[in-house]
């Protein structure tokens, strides 16, 4: 595999990433997409958890509106309380907007990209993963390695188990465990796995 | 879970390309993010935003935003402001965390679960409107349109409230600043003196401020407690009748430590004292009020000692207070009052305040009640009045009126009994626009019964609160820092020397663009209308066609005020001086044909219960009403309400200063949290008091839910004032709960 394939397919990761955390409608959120899901869970060895999700969406009378509901409760206004809003200032600032969402915007900046009209908010994790994807698509390392240590990791970590932990549906629990596997660092937890 | 990859494995899966292969297939083409094809730009740095007009309360400071990258950082008074200058409150500070509140309404919701239970999904714009254009109409087309009832707030309430007053046709129109607020006071004042009050009183050059109940310092409006502390530094006295050792009683020379309920008495017993001893204003009284005679006998029999012991004081200092105003009578400050529907016999104290102004000549002169002249009447764009007719305006019986000194709007009470009752009418489509019913509007089984019997709820705001849970459909507004809106005008100085005034005229413009989906209420309304079959009374396109089309009529535009620094000035006038035709009506002759009290009259309230304190309430400095409880700022600042309770009562219930305490009813109704004990000599023994606006039952509101205790969760006795239909809201008593006891009041 050569280093430039390499780099488009992570392009891919993280961009099909961030369409699973798109508000699901029935426009994407359809059979070819769960097939391409449920064949890269495959790929990763997460058959189970395919086939929980599967079935999951198999035994209700509307899997759309049932995610609908559980991305509402999750990441908009939710009863008890929004589970995991899907913004970085969020969990650095306890705030919508805060200077975190600033200082991803210059990033982005920085890098030559920018924000448009009808986008959401620039730490929205939507468009972090799109960010990170299209730095991959220039084979920007770097500058990929540090928007990940710097700007995604540290509150993805601590969002991620919140979803993880609170989730009523596999598949969230399953997109938001991928997003975080592939955005990880071994080095992070303190200790290098020993791979023998 | 099994699934344990990390970052290093992922990419060294032999058969990713494979897998990523199909991933582009299946992803939108667009992203939020895109290349510039321009060098790319740093941070732009701070502008500052002319415009701003603050809502974290009614006052509406004049505001100016630093803005960074489209971020709102800080808001500040705005420099050319001649009204609140450069401060602005704590409250007004904290409206960037307002603004980006995480828990704030984002996108319009739809409610698959149950009202009061509900389960949220997100919905799009167009199926919002056309939910609630549907809805209503259906309402409309089989029950009429008084088959809908409206709860409005707040600036952005007006537009909608005035389509479906005015173009649809309901009467059924409830807004808790006139039912549950100032409304007594406005209609009171009318039946006095001809028009609403205001807080207009002249308080910066005076010698007296006379306050009942108001409680300034804990009750912030920037300029008037500007004025307020100007009166005090030149030298004013300061009269505090309050039960409570309040904030304006902590700096009083008069404190009045007044039994709940009974101010009519005492007004009457220095107005009667005036009279009695010849030390009213007998010029001002001959050429500016009417029935004098009828009046002065009415009053009569309220002597200094027959006030006294009704109203739990000394008569020596009632007597000192009269003699006080009337040694400096006519330079003195009857402040109307704002929030007043207190006991349900609101409008004869608010009555006996507005003749108390007269009997001491203090209409329009320094340091009296003095209304500024403000800019000429701005043009009134919205939608077209239309006459409806009164048959199915409930407060009317045949031609004669239910409450014939109500203010704008249907009393709540009539209207909650018809929705629950389904008589004379059905009324089964509700529309909440701002306000919040479940924490404004006593007896909130009540409120929930009303819900019930809808067909249809919706509900507009910026944030969930306790009301937003019984909505179908709950659309997301955007708020006062992101949309243009209404038009703050008035008086002051530009310099401390000029003698004559300033005129101002502010509109409101937004500091930062609205974020999410959230839309202003003329979009809102718009398109409800349109589905409603109204497309042809819109009367504006958009929010800033409306404030143009006002300013309009001061010559001035959006553009050019902007260009001015956010405030246009112009010449004011001198506001001193009676006019000509200025009447006050000590005896009311329309009061007494319509069966009330002519002149100023005293009704007792009932009695506080044996083991139990009447219940009383009041504003917070950092807090406005229900609506800042989530504010995280406003929150540390201030995250619960400690009851307030005697010292001698304490002592004897073994209650300490932080105890936690809950609360019971008289009627049953315990408290759903609990709260802190403040122990103080500065409540009176029968009484126990809190802020309002706490203990929200909402989870949604993360800061804010059930931190303190609500109020109005215990105010379930329901009191109407027989003038005007307002409610009554000091009439409930309580008893504490500790440990899973109940504790009684002792005597």
């Amino acid at each position: 595999m050569s280093e430039s394939t390499t780099s488009q397919d992570i392009a891919s990761l993280y961009r099909f990433m961030a369409q699973c955390l798109q508000y699901p409608d029935p426009e994407w959120m359809n059979d070819d997409f769960f097939n391409v899901f449920y064949n890269l869970l495959g790929t990763f060895g997460a058959v189970t958890e395919g086939k929980e999700i599967r079935n999951t969406l198999e035994n209700s009378s509307d899997y759309i509106e049932d995610l609908q509901i559980e991305y509402t409760r999750l990441f908009i206004n939710g009863v008890p309380h929004v589970v995991a809003p899907p913004f970085a200032s969020v969990y650095m600032d306890k705030s919508i907007q805060g200077s975190f969402a600033l200082r991803t915007l210059n990033f982005y900046r920085d890098k030559g990209f920018m924000m448009e009209d009808n986008a959401d908010l620039p730490d929205h994790l939507v468009h972090e993963l799109e960010f990170l994807s299209l730095l991959a698509k220039e084979e920007d390392f770097a500058g990929e390695e540090e928007f990940l240590s710097k700007l995604f990791r540290p509150w993805y970590k601590q969002f991620c188990p919140r979803v993880a932990e609170e989730t009523r549906h596999p598949y969230y629990r399953m997109v938001v465990t991928l997003i975080d596997s592939f955005t990880k660092e071994e080095e992070e937890d303190g200790f290098q796995l020993n791979e023998a | 879970m099994a699934f344990n990859l990390t970052r290093r494995k992922f990419l060294q899966t032999a058969s990713l390309a494979a897998a990523a292969v199909p991933l582009s297939k299946v992803v939108s083409a667009n992203t939020g993010v895109t290349k510039v094809s321009l060098e790319a730009k740093g941070t732009m740095g701070d502008t500052t935003v002319v415009g701003g007009l603050c809502e974290m309360c009614f006052w509406r400071c004049q505001l100016v935003g630093k803005v960074r990258d489209g971020q709102l950082m800080k808001l500040e008074g705005n420099p050319k402001s001649i009204d609140n200058g450069t401060a602005i409150c704590a409250r007004g500070n904290a409206g960037v965390k307002l603004l980006y509140d995480v828990d704030r309404l984002k996108y319009p919701l739809k409610n698959v679960g149950k009202r009061g239970e509900p389960v949220w999904k997100r919905i799009s714009w167009k199926e919002a409107l056309d939910e609630c254009g549907s809805k209503l109409k259906a309402v409309v087309d089989q029950h009429g349109p008084q088959g809908i009832c409206v709860f409005p707030h707040g600036a952005s309430a007006k537009y909608p409230m005035h389509f479906f007053e005015r173009t649809v046709g309901t009467h059924n129109v409830s807004e808790a600043s006139f039912f549950q607020c100032r409304g007594i006071r406005d209609a009171a004042y009318v039946a006095t003196i001809g028009k609403a009050p205001g807080e207009m009183v002249d308080m910066s050059n005076t010698k007296v401020i006379f306050l009942v109940g108001s409680h300034l310092g804990e009750n912030i409006h920037v300029s008037h407690i500007k004025s307020y502390m100007k009166g005090l530094q030149g030298g004013a006295k300061l009269v505090v009748a309050d039960p409570r050792y309040s904030a304006s009683a902590a700096k009083s020379d008069i404190w009045v430590q007044i039994k709940p309920g009974t101010d009519t008495a005492y007004l009457l017993a220095i107005m009667n004292y005036l009279v009695q001893n010849n030390k009213y204003d007998k010029e001002f009284v001959a050429k500016h009020t009417s029935g004098f005679d009828k009046f002065s006998a009415a009053i009569a029999e309220w002597t200094l000692d027959k006030a006294a012991k009704e109203c739990d004081i000394p008569a020596a200092q009632i007597k000192e207070v009269a003699e006080l105003l009337a040694a400096n009578a006519p330079n003195v400050a009857i402040h109307p009052g704002r929030h007043v529907s207190w006991y349900g016999n609101d409008f004869q104290r608010e009555r006996s305040l507005g003749c108390l102004t007269a009997l001491l000549g203090a209409y329009y002169v320094k340091g009296g009640w003095v209304p500024p002249k403000k800019p000429a009447k701005l043009g009134k764009t919205s939608w077209a009045p239309q006459e409806h007719g009164n048959e199915h305006n409930l407060n009317f019986i045949k031609d004669k009126k239910v409450y014939a000194f109500n203010p704008p709007g249907t009393p709540t009470e009539l209207i909650r009994d018809c929705a629950i009752s389904g008589k004379p009418y059905p009324i089964k489509g509700c529309v909440v626009w701002g306000q919040n019913p479940m924490q404004t509007i006593p007896n909130q089984e009540k409120m929930k019964q009303v819900f019930n019997a809808m067909d249809f709820v919706m509900c507009v705001d910026v944030m969930p609160t306790d009301v937003t849970m019984w909505a179908d459909i709950l659309l997301p507004e955007s708020s006062y820092l992101e949309r243009h809106d209404e038009i703050k005008t008035g008086v002051g100085k530009v310099k401390a020397t000029d003698k004559e005034p300033t005129q101002f005229i502010a509109p409101r413009m937004p500091l930062v663009e609205a974020m999410f989906e959230r839309k202003d209420q003329v979009y809102i309304t718009n398109e409800i209308a349109k589905r409603m079959g109204h497309e042809k009374d819109i009367p504006v396109q958009t929010l800033e066609e409306l404030v143009d089309k006002t300013l309009a009529s001061a010559n001035i535009t959006l553009a050019s005020v902007k260009a001015e620094g956010g405030i246009h000035l112009q010449p004011g006038f001198s506001p001193y001086g009676v006019p000509e035709d200025f009447m006050v009506q000590l005896f009311n002759e329309d009061v007494a044909a319509a069966g009330h009290p002519g002149a100023p009259t005293y009704k007792a309230v009932e009695d506080v219960p044996a083991g139990y304190a009447r219940l009383l309430y009041g504003r917070a400095p950092v807090h406005t009403f229900n609506r800042s409880q989530n504010n995280v700022w406003l929150n540390h600042e201030m995250s619960t309400n400690p009851v307030w309770l005697n010292d001698e009562v304490a002592a004897k219930l073994g209650l300490k200063d932080g105890d936690t305490v809950g609360f019971i009813n008289s009627e049953g109704v315990k408290s759903r949290t609990t709260t802190i004990v403040k122990v103080t000599p500065g409540i009176r023994k029968d009484a126990v008091y809190m802020y309002h606006g706490f203990g929200s039952a909402n989870p949604l509101m993360t800061a804010g839910v059930g931190q303190g205790v609500d109020d109005t969760s215990l105010i379930t006795k329901i009191a109407v004032d027989p003038e005007t239909g307002c409610h009554g809201m000091r009439n409930n008593f309580v008893k504490l709960t500790k440990d899973g006891k109940t504790l009684d009041i002792p005597a």
